[in-house]
Parts: structure tokens; sequence; C-alpha cells
């Protein structure tokens, strides 16, 4: 019961969508399509299979790269309203497989008319975070086995990689960095504007650069320096300035 | 829309009167289309102790899963009909209900349901074929009341045996661990234990933390609780492969083929592991303490192998408390009984 009434509540946001569309147009139970992309250095991201390059003169190969997106939610053409699409969602590359590209069909109810672009929280926002997986169904988006522990909560953001630093075709250093933490937390704002009307609506992409979270804006995370090749539930800090660099790294396309 | 908030929040306030813990696992999914029933279960756990389903009516389930090895076997690799043997060893069946990501070390099945018609026909496991274990069960007048009573009308099929065996295995719940009872505080570690708690889910790496400057044992990256499994697949270090394709079991692989999955294979869940023993897909190793050692050597190269599994620097008094706290993961009262 308590479940049941915690989704309810969790779905609030969402029914206050539908009792005031200014007189416009609403789309009721449309589905809307958001596509996510992984990129590494501007080009799509291959787990496994491809080797990249890095600015220290190394290279390496992604094994794993996801993200918790909370509150995924339309901002209206007036940036005031925002119509939620999702309360929690991870997006997640981790195989050989994995098409770079991966897709969410989202139902809801949102007026016609023309949007500013999209909103999100990068990782568990602060309600959820303090929420237990065993709150959940088995198979429900928290409960993919990312919860660390009463204390350090959920990991928000993965990236795990295998890197060459020597010249020696073997990529044996493992990278692993898992990131989370209410601090953390970050709003992301993607202003890109776009239309939707009855029986259209645009293709949004959610592009993410890994590469752009490692190295950017003159700053490079050292991975030959053996205390920063893995961030784990205590040591956050060490990753602050990958986090940081993560959450800048969001651009979104329109077509 | 303030009314209906208003609505929610006295019914939330109602129904949180007493400060409730939250529950200790993730509810059970139970399929839509095999809801479990007392004679559905009753049926299932027939079947599971019964070697009817074999060839010659010598294996049953219970041979590989014997309840008081937490359902393994002892062995390394599992051995079947006329002393055939497998070529992995037997995973365990505690907490199974609880999975939803693909089983079996290589994730061949996708659930319960279909997990269990694989053996039957498997030649170094059951060593027949459904077409006569259904003939013989359909023959038996005991089993078809009883698929009677569990499915309704409709005879016996292999459909039906697995949703049986599901539904059994859905009760096999351990709960009861030492690790549990510290976890609802009625029971609290040895320092060992304690010690080896800390090692396995990486305190150590809390520079403001108790256990500050301590080794990481990186264990529960893939042996996350509460049931001590990501339920993915990993390549954990155990053979050097220059080339993926020099792997000698492709496992995961084999199912998905991706090369890049060669060498990979199911994360095994801990609970009970102390009973399991011997560990790894090929039960390679006889005991916890080489366990911990081949994951304290970072293990071998291959480009795939987990960027978790990487040299530790455990010390002996820190590899020991390791096993101490698996140990803890041993619950006595799921085994009894059975």
């Amino acid at each position: 019961m308590k479940n049941l009434l915690l989704l309810l509540l969790l779905l609030l946001p969402l029914t206050g969508c539908l009792d005031d569309d200014d007189g416009m147009e609403t789309l009721q139970d449309a589905e809307l399509t958001i596509a996510f992309r992984a990129e590494y250095g501007g080009e799509p991201l291959h787990i496994q299979s491809e080797a990249y390059g890095y600015p220290t003169g190394d290279s390496l190969k992604l094994l794993l790269f996801q993200y918790y997106l909370s509150d995924l939610a339309l901002n209206d053409g007036s940036g005031r309203r925002q119509y939620l699409l999702s309360d929690i969602d991870l997006i997640r590359w981790n195989s050989a497989t994995d098409d770079p590209t991966q897709e969410r069909t989202y139902t809801v109810s949102v007026p016609v008319g023309t949007y500013q672009g999209l909103t999100f929280g990068l990782g568990v926002k602060p309600t959820l975070n303090a929420t237990d997986p065993s709150n959940f169904p088995a198979d429900y988006v928290l409960n993919e086995n990312e919860f660390w522990g009463p204390t350090t909560r959920y990991v928000f953001a993965k990236i795990e990689a295998n890197a060459q630093l020597e010249e020696d075709g073997r990529y044996d250093t493992g990278l692993s960095y898992h990131m989370g933490s209410d601090s953390l937390y970050r709003g992301v704002q993607l202003d890109r504007s776009f239309t939707i009307t009855d029986g259209s609506s645009p293709h949004l992409t959610i592009v993410v650069d890994v590469r752009n979270a490692l190295s950017s804006n003159g700053q490079t995370l050292d991975i030959t320096d053996p205390t920063k090749q893995a961030v784990h539930g205590g040591n956050q800090q060490v990753a602050s300035g990958v986090w940081h660099r993560l959450s800048r790294s969001f651009r979104l396309e329109v077509n | 829309m303030r009314g209906w908030c208003g609505i929610f929040l006295l019914l939330w306030l109602a129904c949180n009167d007493a400060p409730d813990a939250p529950p200790e696992f993730a509810a059970i999914l139970y399929p839509a289309d095999n809801p479990s029933t007392a004679a559905g279960i009753a049926l299932g756990e027939r079947l599971f102790f019964d070697p009817v389903l074999s060839a010659d009516s010598t294996i049953s389930c219970a041979s590989c899963h014997r309840p008081e090895r937490a359902f393994t076997d002892g062995r390394s690799v599992a051995v079947g009909l006329a002393g055939r043997p497998g070529i992995r060893n037997t995973p365990g069946l505690t907490n199974i209900g609880y999975f939803h990501h693909p089983l079996f070390w290589d994730g061949r099945a996708d659930n319960l349901e279909t997990q269990a018609l694989h053996p039957v026909g498997t030649p170094h496991e059951m060593g027949g074929d459904w077409q006569s274990v259904v003939a013989r069960l359909r023959a038996d007048a005991g089993y078809a009341e009883a698929f009677q009573t569990a499915f309704g009308a409709g005879g016996t099929d292999s459909i039906r045996v697995g949703r049986a065996l599901a539904q059994y295995q859905r009760t096999l719940v351990s709960r009861d661990s030492k690790y549990d009872r510290v976890r609802r505080g009625e029971a609290t570690y040895t320092p060992q234990e304690a010690l080896g708690h800390a090692l396995f889910f990486d305190f150590g790496d809390d520079p403001g933390g108790a256990w500050a400057g301590l080794p990481t044992a990186e264990c529960a990256h893939c042996h996350t609780p509460p049931h001590f499994t990501n339920e993915r697949f990993e390549n954990n270090g155990l053979d050097a492969a220059d080339d993926l394709a020099a792997f000698t079991d492709p496992g995961r692989g084999a199912i998905s083929g991706n090369p890049y999955d060669y060498g990979r294979f199911r994360t095994p869940g801990l609970r009970n592991v102390a009973l399991t023993a011997p560990y790894m897909h090929d039960g390679r190793m006889a005991t916890l303490e080489e366990v911990v050692d081949h994951y304290n050597s970072g293990g071998h190269y291959a480009e795939n192998r987990s960027p978790n599994v990487r040299p530790l620097g455990l010390d002996a008094e820190q590899r020991e408390a390791l096993v101490a706290f698996l140990n803890t993961l041993t619950d006595s009262t799921f085994v009894a009984g059975r």
C-alpha cells in the first residue's frame, strides 16, 4: 500500500500538467520518444570494440558508461513551466553490441506548441536517493544493483575502461569511476527550441560525450596516476572534476 | 489539484503511523502468467526432487542442487546422467526468485520458467527429452491430478513443468544470515568480521571514515547487496587471454555471439557462499581462501577483464578477515530441514 502511495506521489507532478493548459490544445497520452546518444570525442561511443585516444597520449577502451537522470522534463516556450516525461531513468552502455543511440518512449500529456528545451537532474534526485531499492519492485530502475549502501546511497554515474599506458598493445590498467552523492546532484538545462504539434513530434536526442567528462576546458584527469584510476563511494573528491565536466557535456539535438 | 494532494498526503500519513523499516529485499516479481499458488509450489517441489525428469529416472534437479549445500553439489562441475561430467559448476539457488536478468553462468535463460526447461534435454544433465518426460508424467495419475489442481484443465506439458519448478524456486528465500541479523541490529560482527565487512565494501576509501586508509577489496562492485550479485556478466581475470578468442570456455560470448563477451560469466550471488564450494564457473577453486587470493592478485590479463579486478594489496590478516565476512553470509535456517 505504501509503495502504491509512493508511486502516486511521484506521479503527482505529471498529473499537475493536466489541469491547466492555458487554453492550448493538449495532446493526451501522446508518445514522445527521446534518444540518448553517447559519444567519445564527437564520434558515437562503441563499447570495447574501439580504442580511443586520450590527451595524455595513452589510449583506452570503454567497458561501461551509464548515468541516472531524474525529472526529465520539457520546458515550455516561456521557460517557466515544465512537463515531466520521466521521474527517474538509467541510461547504460555496457556491451559491444549496444547501439550508441538508445531510445526511450514516454507517454505524456502536453500542450501543442513550441518548447524551449529539456531539463533533467544528472543523478538520482535527493528524494529518491533517500529511498532504498527494496522500496521498489525488483525490476525497477533503482534496482539495477547500483546502490552502495545506507550512507553512500546510489551510484549516479559510472565510467569504466581499460587503458593502455605503455605501447605494448595491452589494455591492462583498469579505470573505474563510480560517482554519486546528494551534493553532486546537478541540474542540466538543454536549450534548443522545438515544436510539438498534433500528429508530429520532433526527434530529440540527448547527447553526452564521455571524453569531455574526462578531459575538457583545459582540465584532464591524469589516468596514469594510480590514485586517480578508481573512484568509489567515499573518495568522491577525486572525481569531482569528472562529474562537473560530465554535467556540462550534454547537449540537445533537434531534428 | 490541491484536493488530490491533500487526499494523497492524508493516505500517506495514515499508512505511516508506524516507523517501518524498509523491507530487506525488493519484492519478488511473480509473472502474470505464472502466479505462485500453494498447489503450484507443492507440485514444483515434488518435481524438483523427483528423478522422473531424467532419461533413466536417476537424476533429479536436487541431484545437483542439494539443499544442504545451498542448492549446489560440492563438485567442480555438475555430473549428470550415467556419470557424464558437465562443463560448469552448479550454481546455487539462494534467492534466485529475486533475479530479473538472464540466468545460468552464460545467461542462456531469460527467467526461471525457461531455465527449468534446459536440463531435461542436455546430455550431461538429465539426458532425455521432453516428449518422454511429459508422457511419463501424464501416465502418472498422481501427477495428472497435481497438474490439474495447480494449473486447471489443459493437462501436463513442459511449460507447466517449468512453471511449477519456477514457483518452487521462488520460495528459496534466505534472509537470516549473520549479515542480515547485523543489519537488523540483532547481532554484531566480531572484530575480524567487521574488518572483512569494511574491506568488502571499500570503506577504506572514505578519507573521513573510521576505516580510512584501509585497502579496498572491490568486491561489492559486482557482488552487490542485497543478493551479492549485480546480475551481469564479467571477466574476473581467471584466465590469461591476449586474444579474446583464446578462452577455452567463451561463457556469455557463446550465447550473445559477441566476441567481447568471451570469458565473461554471470556474477554469482554470495549468499551462503561458504556452503557452495568449489568456486568459479568451472569449480577450479576449492576454498574461499583461494578465491580471495585470486582477487588479491588482480587476476590474469584479457582486455575485457573487469576494471574493478586489480591487485588489492591485502595482507594475510585482511585476507582472513574477508573470508570471515563471507562466512557471515551463511544462513543455516535456509538449508535446514529442506
